[in-house]
């Protein structure tokens, strides 16, 4: 006869449904369906919504001991594998020659990265603590890695909310900016045309644009070197042409399962008790913040870049100074286009959008920096 | 009240250390750049170089450019007529093809093709 402690046990499932793993399974559906439905950066946002999904049904085996999503977060996430290797593709797919033909964008990027500082502060007011604070500033480095590094560094258990923000606004960037961009300039300045003229770079200086990168970067920030060690190795497998195959693999295959990979951990870490809390709604409402922040001290710097250069630069560009790249820059290209059909500004943007990455990962490692984390 | 301070002092020195290490890395690429330019070409003294002439046609001797165009004209209908008459390992095409047959006899074709339908045996 079956006693009621195998029915017990078989019905234990149903027993242990909670209110809380209720409302995190229709998060869940909600993030597959912008993934899927609305196309909102569905390569994260489905394996972080398959991931929260599994974690939150009744005693998952998953998040066990040594269930799968665990051992996925033990051997990616806890010591920062997976983002390294991601910054490896993402380095192998990015062309920095519209910042090497003009240079002097690269301010542009830096004024990009504003957003983090505002941020923290604001958190800190709202009452998170220092490294928390920290943690959700770097949502304002608009870049999806950096800020799975230096929140898993500075704090692991916001590591769910602030990935989520980071991907959900990102995909968001051609909505936030636009407003943004034509409330801060003219009429005037966004029809100001910038003549493009390219320039010859040669294959040595995209070779040695990498290494020197690498070079001064990781001896003036040692804590960047990981970020910006992973992104320039990529780089600089592409450019050499010497590794067609791994540079191919790293942009590629690697990119992609480690994608996989990332995203079923940090859904793994969505979990009802500790996410289902008021400060969830604060780091998204900080993350959108950030983003703000950042789209307008990039438009206000170019605005500055504008008067100096006596009318010659677009504030317009200045949007384009936030990492997301090259989505960015495409924004920034459409809104000049609507007042003005033919001007091409997107080089431009290209060029202070690759410097916008270069720059989120050397605000990452000065943020590391002053808060003396980073496993130095 | 001292988080607000610590929070404006990590804005000015985080802000101040990444615009000061991009600035620097905007002059090493621009002193880089200036170091590394592609190697172009010394133009020549006397302007720019002349386009090379064409060849001239060489004729045999005795025979001039009207006289050689017969000839090439001949020789190819010449050998269009061979090609028509030859055997059929030379053939491009059967005698008798219509090789821009109008869709009429197109369909025509077609139709006998399909003997085995019935009233068209």
């Amino acid at each position: 006869m079956i006693g009621s402690d195998t029915i017990g046990l078989l019905l234990q499932g149903l027993s242990h449904v909670t209110v809380e793993s209720v409302v995190m399974i229709g998060l869940s559906l909600v993030l597959l369906y912008l993934g899927i439905e609305k196309g909102y950066e569905p390569l994260l946002l489905l394996p972080i919504g398959a991931g929260c999904l599994l974690a939150n049904l009744p005693l998952s085996p998953l998040i066990a001991e040594d269930g799968m999503l665990r051992v996925l977060y033990d051997m990616g996430i806890r010591n920062e594998l997976f983002p390294l290797l991601i910054f490896i593709g993402i380095g192998a797919l990015t062309d920095f020659g519209p910042l090497l033909e003009n240079p002097r964008l690269v301010l542009l990027g830096a004024a990009g990265q504003f957003g983090i500082f505002m941020t923290l502060i604001a958190a800190l007011l709202l009452g998170f603590t220092r490294p928390e604070a920290a943690s959700i500033g770097i949502i304002g480095a608009i870049d999806g890695p950096t800020s799975i590094y230096v929140s898993g560094l500075l704090a692991p258990h916001l590591l769910g909310p602030i990935t989520v923000a980071a991907y959900s606004y990102m995909s968001l960037v051609p909505i936030i900016l636009p407003p943004i961009m034509k409330g801060l300039t003219t009429k005037s300045e966004r029809l100001v045309r910038m003549p493009y003229t390219q320039r010859a770079i040669t294959r040595r200086t995209r070779i040695l644009f990498p290494i020197l990168v690498t070079v001064v970067v990781g001896t003036l920030v040692p804590f960047a070197t990981p970020l910006i060690g992973m992104l320039m190795l990529g780089n600089l497998m592409k450019e050499s042409g010497a590794v067609e195959r791994l540079t191919k693999a790293s942009a590629q295959e690697i990119a992609n399962t480690v994608t996989l990979f990332l995203g079923l951990a940090i859904g793994s870490t969505m979990v009802g008790g500790e996410f289902l809390k008021p400060r969830t709604l604060a780091i998204l409402f900080l993350g959108i913040v950030a983003f703000g922040v950042d789209a307008m001290a990039g438009v206000l710097f170019a605005k500055v870049l504008n008067r100096l250069s006596r009318g010659k630069v677009n504030p317009l560009i200045g949007a384009a100074g936030i990492s997301a790249f090259p989505m960015a820059a495409r924004v920034v290209q459409k809104v000049a286009q609507e007042e003005d059909f033919e001007n091409f500004l997107l080089m431009h943007a290209m060029g202070a959008n690759a410097a916008g990455q270069i720059a989120s990962v050397v605000a990452g490692g000065v943020l590391l920096a002053l808060m003396g984390a980073g496993g130095l | 009240m001292e988080n607000l301070l610590w929070g404006l002092q990590t804005t000015l020195l985080g802000m101040g250390l990444v615009f000061s290490l991009l600035a620097l890395m905007w002059g090493l690429l621009t002193v880089a750049l200036r170091l590394d330019q592609p190697s172009e070409p010394a133009p020549r003294a006397g302007g720019p170089e002349p386009a090379p002439a064409a060849p001239e046609p060489q004729f045999p001797p005795g025979l001039d450019e009207q006289t050689m165009a017969a000839i090439l004209v001949a020789t190819l209908a010449h050998r269009a007529q061979r090609r028509r008459e030859a055997a059929p390992a030379m053939r491009s095409y059967w005698p008798g093809s219509l090789l821009y047959a109008s869709r009429w006899v197109g369909a025509g074709r077609a139709v006998q093709n399909h003997g085995w339908r019935r009233g068209y045996r």
